[in-house]
């Protein structure tokens, strides 16, 4: 069974603090199961750094069930690996061939900073959505399920929204580090919907003004954040944002 | 970059203050709004281009044609400046945005990953297509314009003594000789090969890119907008360059 192992040359970003200058370290590493996920055979590595004394890389990751949105890397120049619709947890090491090189990246974004090694800030995400991400409702007893009643067609296009998990694989994989396909996606999740839609003039203006602020680039219809989202968020949630912000900003008065 | 970016943005901030558009004026300082902005005055200037490609084809009905066409439109008098105005105007916008957006993206993302690859399985080119060379192929427009414009409108190239094209400006001589000659001339034959090459690049991008940014968007018709998109790109380039191809004709 000598094909179930794996010997790697790993190429990964290593950098001590936010404003320290970082570089690319080489490590090699044998026999990794091909039955890990990415994440796992990273956990081996800092095993093997930890026994030798050395500082182990320090990586995102909560869940490890591809709902989080936690874990980030760019694998080879790819969000999330080579995997269609897949986080890099959920990433097995089955997809690589013995022999190779992986290089190893942090989300760049200037809006993303990195904290530690391929660990980076996402709090910018946060920050967009506390400007307009919500429903202000007050929320007394459960309300009757069906007292709204909300189009199936309508209520899959809200889902579809609403999987996002906000990871940053959009940014990372933009050309111009653009969050537009987050942000429409939070967008959208809300103004499809009878109970977000109440506040979807102030909610997209804010959002998008929040969007800018953070430092995000401008949106160039390139696709690939649609490609390199692990839940498939669709940029037709972009068209609708940037429909939205035109009713808002042109035909809607609050 | 950002430095140019305050320059022309000093306009905008005039306007913004004005009752009434004010709260329009403010949207073009957002991504978004600059989108939307550089996709309505690309949008314009396509239609330009067809007008301008169909008035051109007239080259190859003969001299009569052309110059009479060229003549009634010189008799809008008045309503010509207006238009030409209108046009520099829409140019004008479209390249300020171009700088502002570029700068916003360069700032978003400053340090540059070692390694990038698509994700995407249609594209032909990684890494945005053409969409990656929409600056450099509208440098190129736009150095081809001041050609373009100094010798089809001013002659000024003649005037300057640099080259003896006999049959004088758009006003005085005669159009259709006047056209013939600049298309024979080694720097136009360059200059408008590469520039019109560059003209099909920018638009197979640009024009399904503006349907996309003004909210253009439905699964239904989306192959619609993007092959009509890339079919009038690549129709307005090869009208154009059959024009060059004269340059060649006896």
């Amino acid at each position: 069974m000598s094909g179930d192992t794996l010997t790697l040359t790993l190429r990964i970003w290593r950098q001590n603090g936010p404003n320290e200058a970082g570089g690319f370290r080489e490590y090699r590493l044998s026999g990794v199961s091909t039955h890990m996920s990415f994440l796992e055979m990273l956990d081996v590595l800092n095993e093997q750094l930890i026994e030798s004394g050395e500082e182990p890389v320090a990586f995102d990751h909560d869940c490890r069930e591809g709902i989080c949105g936690m874990c980030s890397l760019m694998i080879n120049g790819q969000a999330h690996g080579p995997d269609k619709a897949t986080t890099t947890c959920q990433l097995h090491m089955r997809q690589f061939a013995d022999g190779d090189t992986i290089t190893i990246e942090p989300w760049r974004a200037t809006a993303f900073p990195v904290v530690r090694d391929l660990v980076t800030d996402r709090s910018a995400f946060d920050r967009i959505i506390s400007a307009g991400g919500y429903v202000s409702v007050n929320t007394g007893n459960a309300p009757d399920g069906n007292s709204i009643p909300v189009p199936g067609h309508q209520q899959e296009k809200a889902m579809d929204a609403a999987a996002c998990i906000g990871c940053g694989a959009c940014v990372a994989a933009c050309k111009n580090a653009s969050a537009s396909l987050f942000v429409s996606a939070k967008v959208s999740q809300l103004a499809i919907l009878p109970q977000g839609s109440q506040e979807r003039t102030s909610r997209v203006l804010d959002m998008v003004n929040q969007m800018d602020e953070e430092g995000f680039g401008h949106c160039t219809n390139t696709y690939e954040c649609e490609a390199a989202c692990p839940v498939e968020v669709s940029v037709s949630n972009i068209a609708r944002m940037n429909r939205e912000y035109i009713r808002a900003s042109i035909v809607a008065g609050e | 970059m950002d430095l140019l970016c305050k320059i022309c943005s000093w306009p905008a901030c005039l306007l913004a203050r004005l009752p009434g558009i004010g709260p329009i004026v403010k949207m073009c300082f957002t991504s978004i709004g600059q989108k939307i902005l550089m996709a309505l005055t690309g949008l314009a200037l396509v239609g330009f281009l067809v007008t301008h490609l169909a008035g051109n084809l007239l080259l190859f009905k003969g001299e009569e044609q052309f110059n009479t066409y060229a003549e009634n439109l010189h008799s809008l008098g008045g309503a010509l400046v207006v238009a030409e105005v209108g046009l520099f105007g829409a140019f004008a916008v479209h390249m300020c945005l171009a700088i502002s957006t570029t700068a916003m993206s360069r700032r978003a993302r400053k340090s540059s990953y070692a390694e990038q690859q698509s994700k995407r399985d249609d594209v032909i080119l990684g890494g945005g297509g053409a969409s990656r060379f929409m600056l450099i192929t509208g440098v190129l427009i736009g150095a081809f314009l001041v050609l373009h414009v100094a010798d089809m409108k001013f002659n000024l190239r003649d005037k300057l003594g640099i080259t003896q094209f006999e049959h004088g400006d758009e006003e005085s001589g005669n159009l259709y000789l006047h056209v013939r000659q600049v298309l024979r001339d080694p720097v136009t034959r360059v200059v408008y090969l590469v520039a019109l090459l560059g003209l099909g690049i920018h638009l197979s991008h640009g024009i399904s890119s503006a349907a996309q940014t003004l909210g253009l968007h439905h699964r239904r018709w989306n192959v619609l907008i993007r092959g009509g998109g890339m079919l009038l790109a690549w129709a307005i380039a090869l009208g154009f360059l059959s024009i060059w191809v004269l340059g060649f004709l006896k």
